[in-house]
């Protein structure tokens, strides 16, 4: 599903000095795992989240997706990729403002299939238990719901891969709980989920943790299978 | 992403935020209401100018000969008039130079009494040869006008302006009746159709016109006139035409090959001409004016664009992330500000067209609506969307989706 293979990022800083923020990374993700990519700040995860889910493009070293190799691939094509392919969640939701539940989903069948299906939009709020709620704002909507909203969102276009970076650290346990649960439901359908995570609780949810240290890869392990189990 | 989902993405977007929707368009509908007025007074200033003059001149295959060297250009004056021109001028210009096929005169005085019972009115006076009416381009509202025996017998007949008659005689009937002009008494014999504003403003009907004869002999005792209007057979020969009266008058008032000439040859189509011009000028003024209008309606539309990329950043590192490219980006900002300056573009027309409306009520003219000129102002309304909008827009793709997201 994923290849990394001797992945490299540098930034440049404000006055010119590069600071290298992935070095020389490696691994493969195969497809339907669930794994977390744990490390202090600016160990470097979200920079690698952020090339997994073309967002960026890493400085040296190969990335594969689906057995595509991406180094090449121009705006349109990388674009294309995360209309498809990949399915993001983020920590401060980005839902947009001013729109409705039912909106903010519909925006990735703009860019995906080009036209907007409502029906399906709503299907996907139901799935994440919102359809009642679809004509609802994000203002008006409690912080779990509103990440359940976005995964609303990031499934919209059916991706295998959802990327989640930090889907719970705005979240009180229980939003977080009902999010991870959502999280996991996905996994168990076939979908390869990898989770950006400080938190522990979250962590248990993985079958398998990357830990980072200062842009490099500390560790890959595989995890007990679920610890924590459906309440 | 297809153009009526971008168009749907715009529209939402100008609803999500509307005073800011409402400022772009303010911005637009300002410089197209200021141009599209300024275009419609700029054009019937110009129109009402030729009017004006066409009025004052009369008809186009004709010289105005004054006497006197060149004082004023163009306006015709009719006080202090040196006694060079004589009637024996006029003859000799009608007789010995071929391009011409008449000659009418004029002698004329002002701030007579006439008085018509226990009325007064003091309007202009001129004595007039019978062609006059001809070469004027007048027409009689009713009655007769002066005749070639009325001339040759030194006939006592008064033709009235149209602002006379309300004054002399308000209860109407003035054909036939006897005015006094300066003590003289005249019989009204016609009345004129109004001829409406002279170029200065001022009417062109408060005035009497008498045989030219009887005027120098019995009323204003002088044998000199005011101008001559010279018809010519042809007027594309005027040139020619000018010249060999030029010569036949320098030659008649004995001037020397040094001197300047005693009198002042004025072609309608010359001054015509220059009328046209300043209007021309004045129109390209009132352009520009609108253009700088324009100007900064555009500047007000990039700079809430640029305001409006750097507040939604968010939006557009989100929509990178579900799959925008950089191309969907530009084209919905694009069209976002292409549709406000539409939108504000027709209201600024709807606003122009009211706006004209009450600037040709001030000026007292009937309205012009220039259609072509609105053609291209809607086009403008739209360009000035796409041109002011390009860069901003250019500017929302730059936006990196990791740090936009990442706040």
């Amino acid at each position: 599903m994923i290849e990394v293979a001797r992945v490299g990022k540098t930034y440049k800083r404000g006055d010119g000095t590069p600071v290298a923020a992935l070095k020389d990374i490696s691994f493969r993700i195969e497809k339907g795992e669930f794994l977390t990519i744990r490390g202090p700040s600016g160990s470097g995860k979200s920079s690698m989240l952020n090339i997994m889910g073309c967002l960026d493009k890493p400085t040296c070293g190969t990335y594969r997706l689906h057995g595509e190799e991406l180094s090449g691939y121009t705006d349109k094509q990388l674009s294309h990729v995360r209309a498809w392919k990949i399915g993001f969640v983020f920590q401060s939701f980005n839902l947009m403002p001013r729109t409705t539940a039912l909106e903010n989903v519909e925006i990735p069948m703009i860019y995906g299939p080009g036209h907007v299906d409502r029906k399906r939009a709503i299907a996907a709020l139901e799935r994440v238990g919102l359809g009642a709620r679809a004509h609802h704002y994000g203002t008006e909507l409690s912080g779990g719901e509103q990440q359940r909203v976005a995964i609303a969102r990031a499934l919209i276009n059916d991706p295998p891969l959802i990327l989640a970076d930090e889907p719970t650290g705005n979240l009180d346990s229980a939003g977080g709980a009902e999010v991870m649960g959502i999280l996991r439901q996905l996994h168990r359908e076939g979908r390869t989920v990898v989770l950006v995570t400080h938190d522990d609780a979250v962590a248990a949810y993985a079958e398998r943790e990357i830990l980072f240290k200062d842009g490099a890869l500390a560790s890959d392990r595989k995890m007990a299978q679920f610890p924590v189990e459906a309440q | 992403m297809r153009i009526t989902t971008g168009i749907g993405i715009a529209w939402r977007s100008m609803t999500r935020n509307r005073l800011r929707t409402f400022f772009m368009m303010a911005g637009v509908t300002i410089g197209i209401c200021s141009l599209t007025i300024l275009d419609s007074v700029g054009e019937n200033t110009k129109r009402e100018a030729m009017k004006r003059f066409k009025n004052m001149i009369g008809t186009f295959d004709t010289v105005i000969i004054r006497p006197g060297a060149g004082k004023t250009r163009g306006m015709v004056s009719l006080t202090n008039v040196p006694p060079t021109l004589k009637f024996e001028d006029a003859q000799a210009i009608a007789e010995e130079i071929t391009e011409v096929k008449q000659v009418a005169l004029l002698q004329n005085a002002f701030d007579i009494d006439v008085k018509y019972k226990d009325r007064n009115a003091s309007p202009a006076i001129f004595g007039v040869s019978a062609n006059w009416l001809d070469l004027r381009g007048d027409e009689l509202a009713s009655g007769y006008f002066i005749s070639v025996e009325d001339t040759q017998s030194l006939a006592r007949v008064a033709i009235l302006g149209s602002n006379v008659v309300p004054e002399l005689f308000p209860e109407g009937g003035p054909l036939g009746k006897t005015v006094r002009i300066g003590d003289v008494p005249f019989q009204v014999k016609g009345v004129l159709q109004s001829r409406g504003a002279g170029p200065g403003g001022g009417s062109l009907d408060d005035l009497i016109l008498i045989p030219v004869t009887t005027a120098s002999k019995r009323l204003f005792n002088r044998d000199f006139l005011t101008m001559l209007i010279v018809q010519l057979r042809d007027p594309e020969k005027s040139e020619t035409a000018m010249a060999k009266i030029s010569a036949l008058l320098r030659q008649r008032h004995h001037i020397a090959a040094s001197a300047l000439d005693d009198f002042t040859m004025t072609s309608p189509r010359a001054v015509m001409a220059q009328v046209s011009q300043m209007a021309s000028t004045l129109s390209t003024i009132l352009k520009g004016i609108a253009t700088i209008a324009m100007m900064i309606g555009g500047a007000v539309i990039m700079s809430l664009m640029l305001i409006s990329v750097s507040e939604r950043r968010k939006e557009i590192g989100l929509r990178r992330s579900v799959g925008a490219s950089r191309q969907d980006i530009l084209v919905q900002f694009i069209l976002e500000a292409a549709l406000i300056s539409s939108f504000g573009g027709l209201t600024g027309i709807a606003l122009g067209l009211g706006g004209t409306n009450v600037a040709a009520r001030i000026q007292h003219l009937p309205p012009i609506f220039v259609l072509q000129a609105l053609e291209w102002t809607a086009g403008l309304s739209v360009g000035l969307g796409l041109v002011f909008g390009i860069y901003p827009a250019w500017r929302a793709t730059q936006v990196d989706p990791v740090k936009a997201l990442r706040a």
